[in-house]
C-alpha cells in the first residue's frame, strides 16, 4: 500500500500540471495583492463611506488581513476550478493514457490502488489550500501591514488584529475539507466517464447551477439551500463572525464531510466492479 | 506439464454473449496463438485472464490448482494488452521503475532494458518513442515480475516490419528461457511462424484447437492454377486423388505435405505444370471460412 501510495505521489508530482495549477494560484494571488496595493485605498474609500459618515475610523482599514479575506473571497470559483484539474486527472488520466491496464495487471488490489489514489487527492488538495493560505496572507500583510478588521458579513463585523490568525486557519482547515468533498464528486465523475474534461466540466456545471442557485435567497429555491454543497463550502466565511457559530459550521462540516464519504463509497463501488473492456 | 487450464468460460455485456463456455489448456513453455477475427473473443478471454474483466463463469487453475478469481493469475503473468501505455511524461527507466516499486522486483531495469534493445533510450521520454519502441518497453514491463506466462494481446500491432522480427526473436529468446507465451492475434501467417498450439475462435467459441505437429502433419487445401486448361490425363489423375476443379484453370486436393512435390512431378510428367501451387493449412481453411 505505502508503494503504492508512493508511487502516485511520484506521478502526482512529476506532473506538469501540477506545478501549473500551483503557479497560477500563486499568480492569481499576486495579481489581487498588486490591484489593491495600487487602488485599494481609492476602493475601500468608496465602501466605507456609507460607515464614515456614521463612525470615526481609526487605523489602518486596508490592511494584509483584509487583503487576505478578500483574495479568498475573489478566488473562491477559480481554487475548485484549478484544484479539480488535476485532481480529476488522477483518476481518468490512467483511462486516457491507457496506463489503467498496466496498473490493474500487476497483483494488487483495486482498494489499494483506489486508496492510493484518493489519499494523493487529499494530499494535493491540502497542498494547494496551504499554498493559496500563504499567499493570501503573507504577501498582503508584507505590503498593507496587520491591524483589526471591518468584513461584512451578515452586517458589520470587527474582529480583532489579534484574533484574525487563528481565525484564517481554521477557515483554510474548513475550505480544505470543503474542497475535498467537491474533489471527492469529481473524482466519482472522473471515473464514471473515464474523461478528465468531462468530469470537470460536469463538477463546475454543478458549482455554477448550485452557486445560480443559492443566490434566490427568497422563492422556491429558499428550501433547497441546504442540500447544496456550495451552500456548505460558503460556512468558511463564519470564521470571520464576530461571534463564531460554531454548531452552523459543525453541520456543514458535517455535510461535507458525508459528501466525501458518500463519492469515496460510490468511487470503491464503482471502481471494484468496473470493467476495462477497451 | 500443464500450467494453465480455463473452464466453462463465459462472458456475457447485457444481452450479448462474448465468450460461450470455453475451455482450454495450456502446457508449460508453449507458445499459443488465440486467433480468430475482430469480436471473435480472443481479447476478451486475454483482458479476463489479466483481471480486467470480470467473467460471467468460469474456472482457472494454475498448475492444476483451482485459483479463486481469474485475477489471481496477475500474480504469476506478465501483460502486454492492446496497444502499450505509458505514462508520456516519464522516461523508458521511470516508468519501468514505478512498476517495478509496485511489484518489489529485484530485476535491474538495466538489464531489461538492455535485453529489449532499449538500453541507450533510458532517459528518452516515452512520448518521443515509436510504435515499436513502445511494444519492446511494454514487453519489458511485462518481464518485470520474472513471470511464468506472458500474456501478449496484439503485440503486433502497428509494428513495421523490422520492429515485427524484433518483437519475434525477442518472443522467441524468452520462450527458449522457460517462459510460456499465450498471443493473441488476428494474422494468422505470423502466428503460424512461431505458435506451438492454435486456439481459433469465432462468435466467442473455439472453433479449432489444434497443435503445430498434427497441423504440419495433416492434409492442406492445395490448389494448383494452369496456364492452359489441363490435359484429359491430368483431369483424370486429379479426380483419381479426390482433387475437384473450382474453375477450368484450377483445381483442388487435399495432400499431406510430404505428397504435395509427388503430385507436383506427376502433373509435370503427364505435360499440364501447374503454374501456381497455393497451400492453405487445416487452421488457415478454417480461418478463412470464418472471416469470410
Amino acid at each position: 500500500m505505502i508503494n503504492i501510495l508512493q508511487i502516485e505521489l511520484y506521478k502526482l508530482f512529476s506532473s506538469y500540471r501540477t506545478y501549473i495549477t500551483f503557479a497560477i494560484t500563486i499568480l492569481l494571488m499576486l495579481i489581487v495583492d498588486l490591484g489593491l496595493y495600487s487602488d485599494g485605498e481609492e476602493i475601500f474609500s468608496f465602501l466605507l463611506q456609507p460607515l464614515n459618515d456614521n463612525f470615526y475610523i481609526e487605523g489602518n482599514i486596508v490592511n494584509g488581513y483584509l487583503i487576505a479575506y478578500l483574495a479568498l473571497n475573489t478566488l473562491w470559483v477559480h481554487i475548485p476550478v484549478l484544484i479539480i484539474i488535476v485532481t480529476t486527472h488522477i483518476f481518468s488520466g490512467e483511462f486516457e493514457y491507457g496506463t489503467i491496464r498496466i496498473l490493474l495487471t500487476q497483483p494488487i488490489s483495486r482498494s489499494s490502488l483506489l486508496t492510493a489514489k484518493i489519499i494523493s487527492m487529499i494530499i494535493y488538495t491540502i497542498c494547494f489550500m496551504l499554498i493559496v493560505a500563504v499567499f493570501a496572507l503573507i504577501p498582503s500583510v508584507i505590503f498593507f501591514g496587520t491591524s483589526d478588521v471591518i468584513i461584512f458579513i451578515d452586517g458589520i463585523q470587527f474582529i480583532q488584529e489579534a484574533t484574525f490568525l487563528p481565525r484564517f486557519f481554521y477557515a483554510t482547515v474548513f475550505a480544505i475539507l470543503a474542497m475535498i468533498a467537491f474533489s471527492s464528486m469529481a473524482m466519482y465523475f472522473a471515473l464514471w466517464f473515464r474523461n478528465t474534461l468531462t468530469a470537470i466540466l460536469l463538477s463546475l456545471g454543478l458549482l455554477i447551477l448550485f452557486t445560480l442557485i443559492q443566490t434566490f435567497v427568497l422563492g422556491i429555491f429558499s428550501a433547497w439551500q441546504p442540500f447544496l454543497f456550495t451552500y456548505h463550502i460558503a460556512k468558511w466565511q463564519l470564521f470571520f463572525v464576530d461571534e463564531i457559530p460554531f454548531k452552523t459550521i459543525l453541520n456543514s462540516a458535517l455535510f461535507l464531510f458525508t459528501m466525501s464519504a458518500l463519492f469515496i463509497g460510490l468511487s470503491f463501488w464503482k471502481f471494484n466492479k468496473m470493467n476495462i473492456s477497451e | 506439464m500443464q500450467i494453465l487450464k480455463v473452464e466453462d468460460l463465459s462472458l456475457q455485456y447485457g444481452d450479448q454473449i462474448i465468450l460461450d463456455q470455453v475451455s482450454f489448456s495450456i502446457k508449460k513453455g508453449q507458445i499459443v496463438g488465440l486467433l480468430g477475427p475482430n469480436g471473435a473473443g480472443k481479447s476478451s478471454i486475454i483482458k479476463i485472464l489479466a483481471g480486467l474483466v470480470f467473467p460471467k463463469n468460469g474456472r482457472l487453475y494454475f498448475k492444476s490448482k483451482l485459483q479463486n478469481s481469474f485475477s489471481d493469475l496477475r500474480e504469476y503473468c506478465g501483460y502486454l494488452i492492446d496497444s502499450p501505455s505509458f505514462y508520456p511524461y516519464l522516461t523508458a527507466k521511470q516508468n519501468l521503475n514505478l512498476i517495478k516499486k509496485i511489484n518489489k522486483s529485484d530485476l535491474k531495469i538495466e538489464d531489461l532494458l538492455f535485453k529489449v534493445g532499449l538500453f541507450d533510450l533510458n532517459k528518452k521520454k516515452v512520448k518521443h518513442f515509436s510504435t515499436g519502441m513502445k511494444q519492446r518497453l511494454a514487453i519489458a514491463q511485462a518481464l518485470l515480475r520474472s513471470p511464468e506466462i506472458l500474456i501478449l494481446d496484439e503485440p503486433f500491432n502497428g509494428l513495421d516490419p523490422n520492429g515485427f522480427q524484433d518483437v519475434l526473436n525477442l518472443l522467441e529468446k524468452l520462450n527458449k528461457d522457460g517462459i510460456t507465451i499465450i498471443i493473441s492475434s488476428h494474422l494468422l501467417n505470423e502466428l503460424e511462424q512461431f505458435a506451438e498450439m492454435f486456439i481459433l475462435l469465432h462468435n466467442g467459441k473455439i472453433a479449432l484447437e489444434i497443435c503445430k505437429e498434427t497441423l504440419i502433419n495433416s492434409k492442406q487445401r492445395v490448389a494448383f492454377t494452369f496456364e492452359n486448361k489441363p490435359s484429359s490425363k491430368a483431369n483424370e489423375y486429379i479426380t483419381k486423388v479426390d482433387g475437384i476443379f473450382t474453375s477450368d484453370f484450377k483445381a483442388v486436393i487435399h495432400l499431406k505435405p510430404n505428397e504435395i512435390a509427388e503430385v507436383v512431378n506427376t502433373l509435370v510428367s503427364i505435360k499440364s505444370t501447374p503454374i501456381n501451387v497455393e497451400t492453405l493449412t487445416i487452421l488457415q481453411e478454417h480461418y478463412l471460412e470464418i472471416t469470410a
